[in-house]
């Protein structure tokens, strides 16, 4: 008989904690906890509704009643517990512990000032143990209540809310959430009965939503009407600024595509300027050779004309020979302009014939009027006058060797050394064994030892 | 409307770790099992002592 009493008993405390699990699975924390009271009144040896209750007292913030019921379930049962994995997990965290214990302690605390009477220290020592452990049920019905007490329906309505999300079928805080609304107007939503009941002016609702409290004007005063005026300006203006800021870089990128156009065309001009300049230096180097060319035509052209000339002066000479063999002077203004060294190669055979003919009959005569010039001015010391005057008279008779050496002399004189080198050269060349040649031969010694 | 102070009473001081120990060995533990022996082991005595009066 005895026996199937406790049966019925151990039977019908697995039904409550089943009934308790279903509700702990939904968030039925209160239910879930009233129903597993109920199971461990039958049966004080439920291990499972013990260690559950003791998981939902945890959730709920009350963390040494779950303690509590975890070490009673231990000491039921020593063998094969959760319980113990329950344990470890809050003795492996000694710091969190330690907060949560402090949690506890603030909202010991916060519940002395509600009884002293204390309400903003116990608001913000609630606050405190709600920023620590957001899941501590009591002290959020705690807070929700004191707002309600001072009037903050809003608030209130948070964090009745807030219980609710967390235990779905708390009853105290869905009575707050129920006081909340019904000091709201209906269909109004934030809008409190207290605050339109307090507020004697027409022109303004105040509420509060969240944390802020908001103030709503009701009429339009005129104030308001030039705040709309300066609302239209401030839209132009705004409007302005939109289309500045949406046009002007359009506008910017058109101007710059069309430069680009511009500097694309010009870079095109400039490549053909450039195809062209370099075109006319090619025409100009063409031309340049061309000028050379006719220059060496002209160079040769000019020796035909000095031939030309120096037959003309020789037969001037011939010509004046034959009116007067004695007009020396005539003859060699004649052949003045003749250089037979020049022309040598450019004329004819009969002229060179015709001209050592006349030299046979002038030439002393012109050589030997010329070298007197010549000694006068080497005397004299006009060495340019000397040099050529020995140098026709050396050219119409270079059988005498005096005139040589004066020539070479003046040329010395004169600092036209290499020249005079050469004379003294061809004086001891042409006229060995002579004084004249040992004085070229003394005279070039002297040039060599002063270093030239 | 809620009355404050009622709704103040309802709300109890929470559990310190301090006081865990105690807490647990005061706990009453009893259950329906145990109140139904101890209901027995009464009315036994209770008849009992009623033989013995006879």
């Amino acid at each position: 008989m005895a026996t199937s009493i406790y049966k019925k008993l151990v039977s019908l405390s697995n039904v409550f904690y089943n009934e308790g699990l279903e509700k702990a699975s939904v968030r039925d924390l209160t239910g879930a906890m009233e129903s597993l009271h109920q199971s461990l009144k039958l049966d004080k040896n439920n291990i499972n509704a013990r260690n559950l209750l003791g998981l939902i007292y945890y959730e709920t913030g009350e963390v040494v009643a779950a303690l509590s019921e975890w070490v009673i379930s231990k000491n039921l049962q020593p063998d094969e517990n959760i319980a113990d994995e329950y344990m470890d997990m809050v003795r492996n965290s000694p710091s969190k512990l330690e907060d949560i214990n402090q949690t506890i302690k603030k909202f010991n605390i916060a519940l002395n000032y509600c009884h002293q009477e204390s309400l903003d220290l116990a608001v913000i020592q609630l606050k405190k143990v709600l920023s620590l452990n957001p899941g501590f049920i009591k002290a959020h019905l705690l807070l929700a209540l004191l707002y309600l007490k001072a009037g903050n329906w809003d608030r209130a309505k948070v964090e009745a809310k807030k219980v609710i999300k967390l235990d779905t079928g708390n009853t105290l805080a869905r009575r707050y959430l129920k006081e909340a609304d019904s000091m709201l107007l209906p269909g109004e939503s934030g809008k409190l009965v207290s605050d339109i009941a307090s507020s004697g002016n027409d022109e303004v609702i105040r509420y509060n939503s969240g944390n802020e409290m908001i103030i709503q004007p009701l009429k339009k005063s005129a104030l308001t009407r030039t705040g709309s005026i300066w609302g239209i300006v401030l839209g132009i203006a705004l409007g302005v600024a939109a289309s500045c800021f949406l046009i002007l870089p359009q506008r910017i990128e058109s101007i710059t595509a069309g430069n680009k156009e511009k500097i694309a065309n010009i870079s095109e001009e400039s490549d053909a300027k450039s195809a062209k300049l370099s075109e006319y230096e090619q025409k100009m180097a063409s031309m340049d050779k061309q000028i050379k060319d006719l220059q060496a035509q002209v160079d040769s052209y000019e020796g035909v004309d000095s031939t030309s000339a120096s037959m003309n002066s020789l037969m001037k000479a011939m010509d004046c020979y034959e009116k007067d063999s004695s007009d020396i002077e005539g003859i060699a203004a004649a052949l003045e302009n003749v250089d037979l060294d020049v022309i040598r190669d450019s004329v004819s055979p009969e002229f060179l014939e015709l001209y050592e003919t006349l030299m046979s009959k002038v030439g002393p005569s012109l050589a030997t009027s010329y070298y007197n010039t010549g000694y006068d001015a080497y005397k004299a010391k006009k060495y340019d006058e000397a040099i050529a005057n020995l140098s026709k008279a050396y050219q119409y008779d270079n059988t005498n060797v005096n005139t040589l050496y004066y020539l070479a002399n003046s040329y010395a004189e004169n600092g036209d050394i290499d020249k005079a080198k050469e004379k003294y050269d061809a004086i001891v060349t042409d006229f060995p064994n002579t004084k004249t040649a040992a004085a070229a031969q003394t005279k070039l010694a002297e040039i060599n030892n002063s270093g030239n | 409307m809620l009355n404050f102070e009622e709704e103040l009473r309802k709300f109890k001081p929470s559990l310190e770790i301090e006081d865990a120990e105690d807490i647990i060995y005061n706990r009453d533990l009893d259950d329906m099992s145990d109140v139904i022996v101890k209901l027995l082991k009464d009315a036994k005595s209770e008849a009992d002592n009623s033989k013995r009066s006879r």
